[in-house]
């Protein structure tokens, strides 16, 4: 039982940050209808942001929180004038291609910048976790789990109970009678980009602490969690949340009890059978629902 | 892709030079003083650079320990070419990168074979990317020094592949006759990459412990680049191990598996492969590898040679010297004691001259060439006590 306890435990935690990841991955497809393949690179350079602001120049663990998180911001909004706005107007294919391009882009301006050498981050908390008997709930996982909970509830409020949540939801579904209604698209777009750049930024000052910060952090994560969004539904927001800890629980548990070196596999034949049996995901996909 | 060549005649720099720091440019000025009229040797017009070519992780996942092999051999290339060069000629080192994957070594090492200028090669520190190039190191007959440490990749059949590192007979011969017969512990778990590094060192490491009368109560392969180790944690906590033998191929894999084990409660005595020693594995896991003990093909305290080296190595990097960067400076002074003995750079001849060496002192160990090409065949021992790895003993077996 503490086994499997302890599986569960680790399994929500890794599967939580696919979650995070899968969210951006979901709200851009929403609000674009295109696959942003840098968000992976977010959670890289949250990470990094990290590094520099509380390892670097040594400011409190709260302070470079903040700073990283308005520096993500700040790069969404740059990442969408340069990689999506300018080819809004054309299909899928080109846009997809520029965020794979950018992500390259990215990376290397990172090595170039910090070099490839894998650094350390601090956890958020000296405590080394809780022990349960023989199960042992690490801290940092403990963290990640609370901010995912506290996020997906926040971004229902903010879906749901604001105006700005409802014109961004509105501008998902259907861009040309939203901007009929008078609602700025571009400004909701741009809007959207920064949302997902500061929760890929958390997703990767949450992981750094157990994974290390390194250019590789971001490709590590992304395509579990772009497999996560497609388990889920793509498009969908609870289904992107659903589908990352799927992934983190089953490849955890057929970790353990099937074979580990198999382990990644879980992740992807589950992706198959979900593409299989149900291609719309677990919660279906509203945009296909739509049309 | 990266290419760029150091040292030669006036130490020309050729090619982009992606996330060079300033310690790297320091090792490179220093290169270039070396290298200056007045300073070093003044070669003759004609003197065309002997180019040695290597390949090398410049970016992906090993990035970090191919910027410690580049070092080790610029250094070796600035003081063969300080004393004089190679039958007259100075030594010019010409680098590609490998991305740290088999397709990117494979495209790496043949726009290095297309340049028939170069005499030998450096080749990959990982015995899969090793693999990956042997079919074309058979193509184009030079001779290729290496640092993977497959048995298998020298008994093979392939006359140009000359190995620089111990291979896994000797690391799993220590790893078990240390544990076994130094810290008599008999129940044993296995932690394994699942490439052909780790593959292999699991075999070699089950037989030797079979042949020691021990056991091998769980085996744990796991595939690269894991994020979370906790079943394998599990697996070896509920084996009732007594220690844990290892052969990790990344840092980052052997960090996150240190630090889960001891949050999980295990605190077993570990003998690992050399990766448990590397300096950015002692870095990320920190304390989690404190008490551990490694077999180390390089140590600063195993011999004069090791010692000097490390010295020097400290003084130009600010960093301490391990294996990425120790076996690429041997290699190259190799090749240079080879051309040199040969009288000539013709692959045939050139190729004899390595075999035929015995007794040469490098930071390794001692060298003697056996007929498949393995030039030493022992280990170091060492233990990680609060991040310093102090030497224990020096284990060395008679060449086959």
């Amino acid at each position: 039982m503490a086994i499997i306890l302890q599986l569960l435990f680790t399994g929500l935690g890794i599967g939580a940050v696919y979650a995070l990841v899968a969210l951006g991955f979901v709200l851009i497809y929403r609000a674009t209808n295109v696959v942003n393949f840098a968000q992976g690179q977010f959670a890289m350079l949250g990470g990094y942001c990290m590094v520099i602001t509380t390892v670097d120049l040594g400011l409190p663990y709260w302070l470079g929180i903040i700073i990283s998180l308005v520096v993500m911001a700040l790069f969404g909004a740059i990442f969408n004038l340069g990689v999506y706005y300018p080819l809004r107007h054309r299909s899928f294919l080109p846009v997809v291609i520029s965020t794979i391009g950018a992500s390259i882009l990215i990376t290397n301006l990172v090595l170039a910048i910090y070099g490839p050498e894998p650094t350390t981050l601090p956890g958020m908390t000296d405590y080394p976790g809780i022990s349960f008997g023989a199960v042992f709930l690490d801290a940092q996982y403990l963290v990640i789990i609370a901010t995912t909970l506290a996020l997906v509830l926040l971004q229902y409020v903010f879906f749901e109970h604001t105006m700005i949540g409802k014109k961004m939801q509105a501008v998902s579904q259907d861009k040309e009678m939203a901007s009929l209604l008078g609602i700025n698209v571009t400004g909701m777009i741009m809007l959207t980009f920064t949302y997902s750049a500061v929760l890929g930024g958390i997703a990767g000052i949450l992981v750094a602490p157990i994974l290390f910060v390194s250019v590789g952090l971001g490709a590590q994560i992304a395509l579990k969690a772009f497999a996560a969004s497609i388990i889920g539904g793509f498009g969908d927001v609870p289904g992107a949340i659903v589908g990352g800890l799927l992934i983190g629980v089953a490849e955890t548990l057929g970790a353990f009890y099937i074979s580990v070196p198999y382990k990644d596999a879980f992740a992807f034949v589950l992706l198959f059978a979900f593409l299989l049996i149900r291609p719309q995901g677990i919660f279906g996909e509203k945009i296909a629902q739509k049309a | 892709m990266d290419k760029r060549a150091i040292g030669g005649a006036g130490g020309r720099v050729r090619g982009p030079r992606a996330g060079l720091k300033k310690r790297a440019w320091l090792g490179a000025i220093a290169a270039l003083l070396i290298a200056s009229p007045g300073i070093a040797p003044a070669w003759a017009d004609d003197a065309a650079p002997i180019e040695i070519g290597m390949v090398t992780p410049l970016t992906g996942a090993a990035a970090e320990s191919g910027r410690y092999a580049e070092w080790g051999a610029e250094m070796a290339v600035a003081e063969v070419n300080a004393a004089g060069g190679v039958l007259g000629r100075p030594l010019k080192l010409v680098i590609e990168d490998d991305q740290t994957t088999n397709p990117g070594v494979v495209s790496a090492f043949n726009r290095l074979a297309n340049d028939s200028a170069i005499v030998a090669f450096l080749g990959s520190i990982r015995s899969t990317q090793v693999h990956a190039m042997d079919p074309d190191v058979r193509r184009i007959a030079k001779p290729v020094f290496f640092g993977g440490t497959d048995p298998n990749l020298t008994h093979a059949g392939d006359p140009w592949l000359f190995r620089c590192r111990p291979n896994d007979t000797y690391s799993a011969k220590v790893i078990a006759s240390f544990g076994v017969q130094t810290l008599n512990l008999k129940k044993w778990a296995l932690v394994t990459s699942t490439d052909a590094f780790g593959s292999s060192g699991a075999r070699l490491l089950t037989a030797e412990l079979q042949a020691l009368g021990a056991s091998v109560v769980t085996a744990q392969g796991y595939a690269n680049q894991t994020p979370d180790f906790t079943p394998v944690v599990l697996a070896v906590k509920g084996s009732g191990a007594e220690v844990i033998g290892s052969y990790f191929t990344f840092e980052q894999d052997l960090a996150i598996f240190a630090r889960q084990l001891r949050q999980l409660g295990v605190r077993s005595p570990w003998v690992g492969s050399p990766s448990i020693t590397d300096t950015a594995a002692l870095h990320l896991a920190g304390p989690a590898l404190y008490g551990t003990y490694g077999v180390a093909d390089f140590n600063a305290d195993s011999s004069p040679e090791a010692k000097a080296y490390a010295e020097a190595y400290q003084k130009l990097h600010k960093a301490p010297a391990d294996q990425f960067s120790a076996w690429t400076y041997d290699a190259i002074k190799i090749a240079a004691l080879a051309m040199t003995t040969a009288k000539s750079t013709d692959p045939a001849a050139f190729r004899t001259a390595i075999l035929a060496i015995r007794g040469y002192k490098g930071t390794e160990g001692t060298y003697d060439f056996d007929a498949n090409g393995d030039g030493l065949h022992g280990y170091n021992v060492v233990q990680n006590k609060s991040g310093k790895l102090v030497f224990v003993k020096r284990v060395d077996f008679p060449a086959p």
